[in-house]
């Protein structure tokens, strides 16, 4: 009996240490994602924005996404892909009005895909 | 992860309040928390396999916390004896000295023709076959057998709860009225009748609502 107390209170405590370890580095993650798209933004805004800035931040992405995918369904993952590689396509057209909507639209993706997955009472229903 | 953990114990304890409220009929020999985890087990363990697009972690996430669920409610039935009832109920004994108790039946969602099916799959072919039989907590059946017991052919079931079966009157060959006059001569309307089983040799299992069964003869032409 012992044994399985020690059993549970190790499941226990490993589930709660995952639980925080996933949403500190899903915060972190996304929260750098958003940033370097916050700067993205601005860069296409002013229309200073090249491919190489596109590129930079896809890179970045592609970078995360690797681990992502352990914690995240995937097909949510691939959402940012696609609005992803839209952006840099528009950028490199010098498309830049098009392409400060697809960055708006990275940018909600961002803010609320790592908030889906909180421990929140409207996640919970 | 902490969502799909909460969520797993909210569906588990869902699922085990509802197999409680569902009685002993649905639970098939398994403690009830015990049919809700292999329920769920196997469908936890399918959906991250079979889908590619949800993570791997996800499945094992929700399985850790069913068996977590298991062994707090194993835990809890074992240092807390009032909570061992809560979780895994009580056994009901259905038959006692009396006959057959009706309520505990109902309180189990079972009626007389399930008692008789379950009876039979132990062994007993008439309602006094046993002096006592019971429910257990998992839904098996146990039953002190009576040592006199003379059950020589299948009984058959004509009324059950206060509802006459037409069927198996007519395979007893015994008419409407001869039901109605014996029923009078028992001074019991049908809607009274708890159950009443007859056997080939004409060997009548009667019971009306609110008192002890009564062991009487009547005349039967089928032959089965």
């Amino acid at each position: 009996m012992v044994k399985s107390i020690i059993y549970t209170l190790t499941a226990v405590a490993l589930c709660v240490a995952l639980f925080v370890f996933v949403d500190i580095y899903l915060t972190k993650q996304f929260d750098e994602f958003e940033g370097a798209l916050d700067t993205l933004y601005n860069k296409v805004e002013n229309k200073s924005a090249n491919r190489e800035d596109g590129y930079a931040v896809r890179e970045m992405w592609s970078d995360k996404k690797s681990k992502l995918h352990i914690f995240l369904p995937h097909n949510d993952i691939s959402y940012v892909d696609y609005w992803l590689n839209e952006t840099c396509g528009l950028i490199y057209n010098e498309n830049y009005e098009l392409a400060l909507g697809k960055i708006e639209v990275l940018r909600e993706i961002a803010k609320n895909l790592p908030d889906g997955y909180t421990l929140k009472l409207e996640n919970l229903f | 992860m902490a969502l799909i953990f909460i969520r797993t114990a909210i569906i588990f304890l869902t699922l085990l309040f509802i197999m409680r409220l569902m009685g002993k009929s649905q639970v098939g020999e398994m403690q009830p928390f015990e049919f809700v985890i292999s329920l769920l087990i196997a469908e936890l363990a399918c959906i991250p396999m079979a889908d590619t697009s949800i993570p791997l972690l996800y499945g094992i996430i929700a399985i850790v916390a069913i068996f977590i669920m298991h062994q707090i409610v194993w835990l809890l039935d074992l240092w807390f004896k009032p909570m061992k009832s809560v979780i895994c109920g009580k056994p009901s004994v259905v038959i006692n000295k009396n006959g057959i108790d009706e309520f505990q039946l109902k309180k189990n969602n079972l009626d007389v023709s399930d008692l008789i099916e379950s009876m039979r799959v132990a062994g007993y072919f008439s309602l006094d076959d046993v002096y006592y039989g019971l429910y257990e907590s998992n839904g098996s059946f146990s039953a002190l057998e009576n040592p006199d017991k003379e059950s020589s052919s299948l009984s058959l079931l004509l009324i059950d709860g206060g509802k006459a079966d037409k069927k198996n009157l007519a395979a007893c060959g015994i008419g409407r009225e001869t039901l109605e006059s014996f029923l009078k001569e028992q001074n019991a309307k049908l809607k009274q009748v708890v159950a009443m089983t007859v056997n080939g040799d004409g060997r009548v299992y009667f019971q009306k609502r609110g008192e002890k069964y009564k062991i009487l003869n009547m005349e039967v032409r089928g032959q089965w």
